[in-house]
């Protein structure tokens, strides 16, 4: 193990005496930052815009759908409200057209019983009058009777007397 | 086996090579060529990968475009919270490809066996592990905040440094000085660090012992890259916005 890190540093000098080691700067550097700047100017053409246009165009479209289903949905429940209103006033209606009809067949069948009674009593008057006077005639024709029969007795009893 | 060949070769050891550069050159200009080829392939990837996730988008995401996007709405969400909604478009670019070129360097150092691919000298790594990169960043970051301060406050940028009191003038022109080098130095260590751990402990132990620490290396390397990308947010933030401004809650 000892053997071994000092081989490392003994290796670390010998590359700094070649010109080598860990902090050898040189022309590296600044091809590396000109490397460096390509990369990102082509990275920026072929990834970071088309891809960042995508971004921002899904963006775009999901928040105008986003509004656009907004809208179509407040539109939906203005029509859903218009037609709960609609829909009541022609319950309203409705009730009022059957109370309507009700009334009236009410009047009619109330007028029609009132005929019907008004006939009924009508008719049944007059029956009492030929009737009355069915009476009254029998009650004649049998004061008839009972006066020829009361003659014919008061004949029949004078008859015999005066023999 | 690594043991093995400790005990034979004690030079094997040498392979952690901390420090060695596959060195090119370039008229008269070093380059350090093991972080350029891994820089390419981590380059290559993005590249690749943002081209395949673009090339038929569609407005119901699926599969990789909907993995990009959740990237780059997580990038979005990073620099907004800490530029603010108003500003934070323009650096989009800048910062998510800080956490993107940092995140995806740490993990293909931690996850791609580059060590099987022999260089005449030195070896692959991810290309963070190395200095050169991480001061480059840095730098760009600097710059960048500086940019937002003069673009935004024009000369009155100046006046940041005297605030909250002229006191504090030395310490504020100190802070352009930290604030790369401590980005930097952060970045760097972890991985180099992360990269080590890794590789002593495989040499030591080369069954399941160095697993763990391999997963708190992933760890790290995205916990290190987010940091990055949040604290170059946050500078260019502070400079559009001022000290004097609101403080973050």
């Amino acid at each position: 193990m000892m053997n071994f890190v000092w081989l490392l540093a003994v290796e670390t000098a010998e590359a700094v005496e070649e010109g080598g080691g860990l902090f050898d700067l040189d022309a590296t550097l600044p091809l590396m930052a000109v490397q460096f700047v390509l990369l990102a100017v082509a990275l920026n053409v072929l990834f970071y815009k088309p891809l960042g246009k995508v971004l921002d165009e899904r963006d775009g479209y999901i928040s105008s759908n986003q509004v656009d289903a907004a809208e179509r949905l407040a539109k939906a429940e203005q029509i859903a409200k218009q037609y709960q209103q609609e829909l009541a006033e022609t319950r309203r209606q409705a009730q009022a057209v059957i109370a309507e009809a009700q009334e009236e067949a009410q009047k009619i069948a109330a007028q029609t019983v009132a005929t019907a009674q008004q006939e009924a009593q009508a008719q049944r008057e007059q029956v009492q009058r030929e009737l009355d006077e069915q009476k009254n005639q029998a009650m004649a024709t049998l004061e008839q009777q009972v006066d020829g029969l009361s003659q014919q007795i008061l004949d029949k009893l004078l008859g015999s007397l005066a023999a | 086996m690594a043991l093995n060949m400790l005990m034979i070769h004690p030079l094997v050891l040498a392979k952690l090579e901390v420090g060695q550069h596959l060195y090119w050159q370039l008229g008269g200009l070093k380059l350090h060529g093991q972080v350029f080829l891994t820089s390419w392939f981590v380059i290559g990837a993005l590249l690749l990968v943002s081209f395949l996730a673009t090339r038929n988008i569609q407005r119901i995401p699926s599969g990789l475009q909907n993995f990009m996007e959740y990237a780059l709405e997580f990038i979005r969400d990073l620099a907004k919270n800490q530029i603010g909604e108003k500003e934070y478009r323009p650096w989009v670019p800048f910062v998510g490809t800080l956490f993107l070129f940092i995140f995806v360097s740490n993990w293909s150092g931690a996850l791609i066996p580059w060590k099987l691919i022999h260089l005449p000298s030195g070896e692959l790594a991810a290309p963070t592990n190395d200095i050169n990169t991480t001061v480059a960043l840095a730098l760009l970051t600097s710059l960048a905040y500086f940019y937002a301060g003069f673009s935004n406050r024009g000369l009155g940028y100046f006046a940041k440094y005297i605030e909250p009191t002229p006191i504090l003038l030395p310490i504020n022109i100190l802070e352009d000085f930290t604030k790369p080098l401590s980005l930097s130095f952060r970045l760097f260590g972890n991985i180099l660090a992360d990269e080590l751990v890794v590789a002593v402990l495989v040499l030591l132990v080369p069954l399941f012992v160095p697993l763990p620490v391999m997963v708190l290396g992933l760890f790290t390397s995205a916990i290190q890259a987010l940091i990055f990308a949040t604290l170059a947010a946050a500078y260019i933030g502070e400079a559009i916005e001022g000290h004097g401004g609101e403080e973050h809650g």
